[in-house]
């Protein structure tokens, strides 16, 4: 057990355990985005999935305790290896400059990966707000009373609150650019019949999240929300506008 | 042929424990058939004739294998070809008038001796914590008495390319030796002579990688675009993969 907690605790040890519990936390947003999506169905099948969800009244603590070890350990896990990592470069180069190919598929998105502890930072602070809003209500309290849909509804149209969650998925997207594909270097999986397809995969997974979640504050922003009675607009007034017809 | 008047802004630092700073050269009439390291001896002629210290810096066989010339030149590790070490690069690659800043490897596990000098053993550490085969081998044996299949040799050949000149660590944002390592973990492991070992090799040569400071692996692929022998970064995976196994199976 000793030897499993030094090994754990090696810099190669650190980075697996950094890719496991980010892998794990990205099986938490498509579950998260999933849920979020109702919010495209309707404020009757947001509210029955959110009422679902908090009255499972065993299972949900465990899940939340679980999600929030796992996000302590990513998140101390990621200072302590910044930390290293500062230190073993004492003195800064006057000049640097990349030898990586961008364009060649060894080389694929690498300039995400220069920037995770900051991106990791900025969407820690979006995460700490967000759940101000919706776990712990302390930002922006709203009425006890009101349904999930409108207190969602009610939050999301908020003009600030809207650009700050866009900000803070576009950042989460940015990375898991990096983050989903090195998780399995990390993990010891290179292989030439699979990488490809993981770091392809990695791209589509982080542009889908990003996209997903952003989209949430872009309704806000489009007015989707507005009336806040707790029901989106009628079916009618979503709908696109007849298309023009060609100038001439 | 043509010629380059350049202007150098070089590292300068008389010992280990001395400050540094970065002093300006104009250099002038440099051949572009010159490598960079022939650049670096006129320019020191140039010194010695102004009667200065001339710049300290590492090379030897001046071939491309041997792992000891090293140097950041204008940000990139070993100048701006890939898959070539400082005394193969060519100021060709230069143009008239340019300015070429030229720095030791940073890396706190690569104290500064002088100049553009830095202190590579951390390596040869790493390497005498498990990275050799400690059976006498005798002399050659037949060949394929022991059956080696031709990919696991390829791959142990692409790592065993590894000269150990510390360009993947200068590279590396984290100043890591995870390819260095890779490699020489990859080579035995991959090698019926280096079985035996596997275990033991790569729990202490990472131990010992870890203890000399250099920093973990973000897999930005610096190191390996840094690279002159071309070690690819499948190496890392391969290292990764190794330690768990160790760290899994060893008796201790």
């Amino acid at each position: 057990m000793t030897s499993l907690i030094r090994a754990l605790s090696s810099t190669i040890g650190k980075k697996l355990l950094m890719g496991i519990t980010g892998l794990a936390l990205c099986g938490f947003l498509v579950v998260h985005l999933s849920g979020n999506l109702l919010l495209y169905v309707g404020a009757e099948q947001y509210d029955a999935y959110a009422h679902a969800l908090h009255s499972q009244t065993i299972l949900l603590p465990i899940a939340e305790t679980g999600l929030f070890l796992l996000l302590i350990l990513h998140i101390a896990l990621g200072v302590i290896t910044a930390r290293e990592n500062w230190a073993a470069r004492d003195v800064r180069y006057e000049k640097k400059k990349s030898k990586v190919v961008e364009t060649t598929s060894k080389g694929a998105p690498n300039v995400a990966s220069k920037w995770m502890f900051l991106t990791g930072i900025i969407v820690l602070m979006f995460l700490l707000v967000h759940l101000g809003h919706f776990k712990l209500g302390v930002i922006s309290p709203g009425d006890p009373d009101a349904t999930e849909f409108a207190n969602a509804a009610r939050i999301l149209s908020q003009g600030f609150t809207q650009l700050v969650y866009l900000a803070g998925t576009l950042v989460l997207g940015f990375h898991l650019l990096h983050g989903f594909q090195s998780a399995f270097q990390s993990l010891g999986i290179n292989h030439p019949k699979y990488t490809k397809g993981i770091k392809i995969f990695g791209f589509i997974f982080a542009v889908t999240i990003a996209l997903g979640f952003a989209s949430f504050p872009v309704l806000g922003l489009m007015g989707y929300f507005s009336g806040n009675t707790g029901s989106p607009p009628a079916a009618e007034s979503v709908e696109a506008p007849p298309a023009e017809t060609p100038p001439g | 042929m043509s010629e380059l008047n350049l202007t150098l802004k070089v590292w300068r630092q008389a010992a280990h424990d001395a400050e540094g700073e970065f002093k300006t050269y104009r250099l002038n009439g440099v051949s572009t058939e010159m490598s960079f390291l022939e650049m670096l001896d006129v320019l020191n002629e140039q010194l010695i004739a102004e009667n200065e210290e001339p710049v300290a810096f590492d090379h030897d066989c001046r071939e491309g294998i041997c792992g000891m010339c090293s140097l950041m030149i204008n940000g990139q590790a070993h100048g701006p070809d890939n898959e070539t070490t400082t005394c193969q690069l060519h100021m060709r690659r230069f143009r008239d008038g340019d300015t070429i800043v030229i720095e030791p490897w940073r890396a706190r596990a690569f104290p500064v001796v002088r100049d553009l000098v830095v202190d590579r053993s951390a390596l040869d550490r790493v390497i005498a914590a498990g990275g050799y085969v400690s059976v006498n081998c005798g002399s050659a044996q037949d060949a394929n008495a022991l059956p080696v299949p031709k990919q696991d040799a390829d791959k142990a050949m692409d790592a065993a390319a590894c000269i150990g000149c510390g360009a993947c660590v200068a590279a590396c944002k984290n100043a890591s030796a995870m390819l260095f390592v890779g490699a020489k973990v990859s080579q035995m492991a991959l090698l019926p002579q280096g079985k035996p070992e596997r275990t033991a090799r790569v729990l202490n040569m990472v131990a010992r990688m870890d203890a000399e400071g250099f920093g973990a692996c973000t897999n930005t692929a610096e190191c390996e675009a840094a690279c002159p022998a071309a070690i690819s970064l499948s190496n890392i995976a391969r290292l990764n993969r190794e330690y768990f196994k160790a760290v899994l199976t060893s008796p201790r």
